[in-house]
């Protein structure tokens, strides 16, 4: 097919008019074209009409798609279908911004996120955008390096290609990489779904932490790795790298560099979780369809946000509330021990710029809005308060018996024996 | 600043692109001059498919071969690497470049990348009949594994080249690609580059072709292996041509 020159005028399925304006890029389907809508500019995704086995079912998914709405801001939802025209069409989506870059950049070192607050609130955000969608009985069916963008500085995340997606049960023929589908499905013997989907979720976490790949160390360095051992590999007989039970397929020095620095710096329950899900029980065994959900992954990431802090070296750092001396991931000197709200569940180390979330101050597992933040006081730095962010009016018990109630905007100066009524949750800084 | 200051690239495999160019006699003049500018012309945008890709890098390599057969560079990254104009004269020494091949295609040589390397692309380009005895050397060549799991492809260059000896080279007919025109010659040998090394340098595939209604999947395993998936490129852009040329004036330059 030619591609599409500027100026060029395409009709949508409602009737209106785009104009091209340039070409954005390429991939595997199709083309991707910068285009003028009435008075604002969208992106294009034109099919490759060849590539695509069924265009008909292809085109009803998308328009079912459409009708059913974005689940979540993350995605780059199909907005309008096209005409069909030469045997293909193509949707509009919005424009990706600048600041967003391919995950792939991430991986080729190319692009770093700002600091561990940003990874976290990545790994946070894609977790959120699959939840939506399986909640709502949807499957992604081939998450991969190629279709999912992030912002350096915030950790924000859009995630395209939602052509794909499509009700639970349902396939429309997905032909995926090897390296990010599961098991399952390399070996042909399962087609992609919610399930599947969690597995490659779990490899797309791990390369964004670690920046390696889960399943490639001692046992898949080859001369040659041809299609069979890819899919021996990655399909028959996958290994974790850091399987507790299984050596054989350790990190290599000076080949995976990356995971083998990074992995000890990580907390243990982070760890722990990365077993569990490339366990060979979740990897191949009789329980791939019991894989760590959307909702764990938030509570772990949560947590790990949770004691995350900025050291005085500069970097971020995990604070551990349960060992005697901590020291910083980056520059190893010792941590002052810091302020920690302790609510059901959660240990939450307070700094100036932590936030609190609706799990924090209204047992919420929804984890979405932001209830409360530290801030440090304009007259002395070193003086923190709590500053309610939400709707809820608070009790705060300061340390000289006092009680008051605290309403949105107003700050409750932290110290140590404080005890805050949330209103659903009792908190008590240690 | 802090702990992902120092991190490295994700660990790539590497994937060679074997440009393999008759520059006897025959070739000399229009055809390797249309050669020349097109490899020059589409290597920035194999660099650009090598720096996108996580999964492996594209290195470069080329031979030529007329009255023998001559190592133009080593595997070189796409980021570095230049082409460099080749003039044609002598006989064609076909055999002598498979033997080169053989040779290099080992992890003693040209394969021997410390992450490893998916199977390569050979891409083959004459326009004439060998003049040596090739078939030996041949026959040697395709006891090695490299060369059986590479992606193997030909440019058969106008009405002289002998396309039965490229099929026997590639291992079938749907991978050899007749030229006629210098604009076709420059077209394809795009084409095949970009197209190849997107399919080499990728994960291999993994899921269902499709299942019509989305109920009815068996667990067959999908066998659509690289080679099988880019020749299914090369016959879907023929298809496109041929649609393209149905309302062509044919008055290009036959060779």
């Amino acid at each position: 097919m030619k591609e599409f020159q500027h100026g060029e005028k395409i009709k949508t399925a409602s009737g209106n008019t785009v104009e091209i304006i340039e070409k954005l890029g390429e991939g595997g389907q199709g083309i991707v074209y910068k285009v003028k809508y009435g008075e604002e500019e969208f992106a294009l995704k034109w099919y490759f009409g060849k590539k695509l086995h069924d265009i008909e079912s292809f085109y009803s998914n998308i328009e079912n798609n459409i009708k059913q709405g974005s689940l979540s801001e993350i995605f780059l939802w199909p907005l309008e279908l096209t005409e069909k025209r030469d045997g293909s069409f193509g949707y509009l989506m919005k424009l990706r911004p600048k600041n967003y870059k391919d995950f792939s950049q991430f991986l080729l070192a190319k692009v770093h996120f700002e600091d561990i607050s940003a990874l976290i609130n990545a790994a946070v955000s894609i977790i959120k955008g699959f939840r939506a969608l399986h909640n709502r009985g949807y499957s992604y069916q081939d998450l991969n390096d190629g279709n999912f963008f992030a912002d350096p500085k915030t950790g924000d995340v859009l995630i395209c290609d939602n052509d794909n997606v499509s009700p639970y049960g349902e396939n429309l023929g997905i032909i995926g990489k090897c390296r990010y589908m599961a098991p399952e499905v390399v070996t042909g013997s399962k087609a992609p779904d919610c399930h599947t989907d969690r597995f490659s979720l779990a490899v797309i976490l791990y390369m964004l932490l670690f920046l390696n790949h889960p399943l490639e160390g001692k046992r898949t360095m080859c001369p040659c790795l041809t299609e069979e051992l890819e899919r021996k590999y990655y399909g028959t007989e996958p290994v974790f790298v850091w399987d507790p039970y299984d050596d054989s397929n350790r990190p290599v020095r000076g080949v995976h560099v990356n995971e083998i620095r990074l992995w000890k710096l990580y907390p243990d329950f982070v760890r722990k979780a990365f077993e569990k899900a490339f366990s060979a029980e979740l990897l191949t065994g009789a329980d791939t369809e019991h894989r760590i959900i959307e909702k764990e992954w938030l509570e772990i990431f949560t947590a790990l946000r949770d004691i995350t802090v900025k050291h005085s070296c500069g970097s971020d750092t995990f604070y551990n509330a349960d060992s005697e001396n901590c020291v910083c991931i980056n520059c190893g000197q010792e941590i002052a021990k810091p302020m920690i709200l302790n609510v059901p569940k959660h240990k939450v180390v307070l700094a100036k710029g932590t936030k609190l979330y609706t799990c924090h101050t209204d047992g919420n597992s929804e984890n979405d809005e932001i209830t409360a933040e530290v801030v440090a006081s304009i007259n002395d730095s070193a003086v923190l308060g709590l500053k309610n962010c939400g709707e809820n009016e608070w009790t705060a018990q300061l340390p000289n018996g006092v009680t008051r109630t605290f309403t949105k905007g107003q700050t409750v100066k932290l110290g140590k024996g404080i005890k805050i009524d949330f209103g659903k949750v009792k908190a008590e800084i240690e | 600043m802090g702990i992902y200051d120092d991190v490295v690239e994700v660990t790539r495999r590497t994937m060679v692109l074997f440009f393999v160019v008759d520059t006897s006699g025959s070739m000399n003049g229009a055809k390797i001059g249309t050669v020349n500018s097109a490899i020059e012309e589409i290597v920035p945008e194999l660099k650009e498919i090598s720096e996108e890709n996580a999964d492996a890098q594209i290195k470069i390599a080329s031979l030529s071969f007329s009255t023998g057969a001559k190592w133009i560079n080593e595997p070189i990254s796409a980021e570095n690497f230049r082409w460099n104009y080749l003039s044609a004269n002598g006989v064609t020494d076909l055999g002598k470049a498979f033997a080169e091949l053989n040779d290099k295609l080992s992890r003693n040589a040209y394969m021997g990348d410390i992450a490893g390397s998916f199977a390569p692309v050979i891409f083959l380009m004459s326009d004439g009949e060998p003049t040596d005895n090739y078939m030996d050397n041949l026959e040697e060549l395709r006891k090695n594994n490299w060369f059986k799991k590479a992606i193997k492809v030909a440019v058969a260059i106008g009405k002289d080249a002998n396309k039965r000896v490229l099929a026997e080279f590639t291992g079938c007919d749907e991978a050899v690609i007749s030229v006629h025109t210098p604009d076709a010659l420059r077209k394809w040998i795009q084409f095949v580059s970009v197209t190849a090394s997107q399919i080499g340098s990728r994960s291999a595939n993994a899921g269902t072709i499709n299942t019509k209604g989305g109920t009815s999947l068996t667990g067959g395993k999908i066998n659509l292996t690289k080679q099988d998936e880019f020749i299914r490129e090369i016959k879907a852009q023929e298809a496109a041509d041929a649609a393209e040329w149905d309302s062509f004036d044919d008055d290009g330059i036959e060779w």
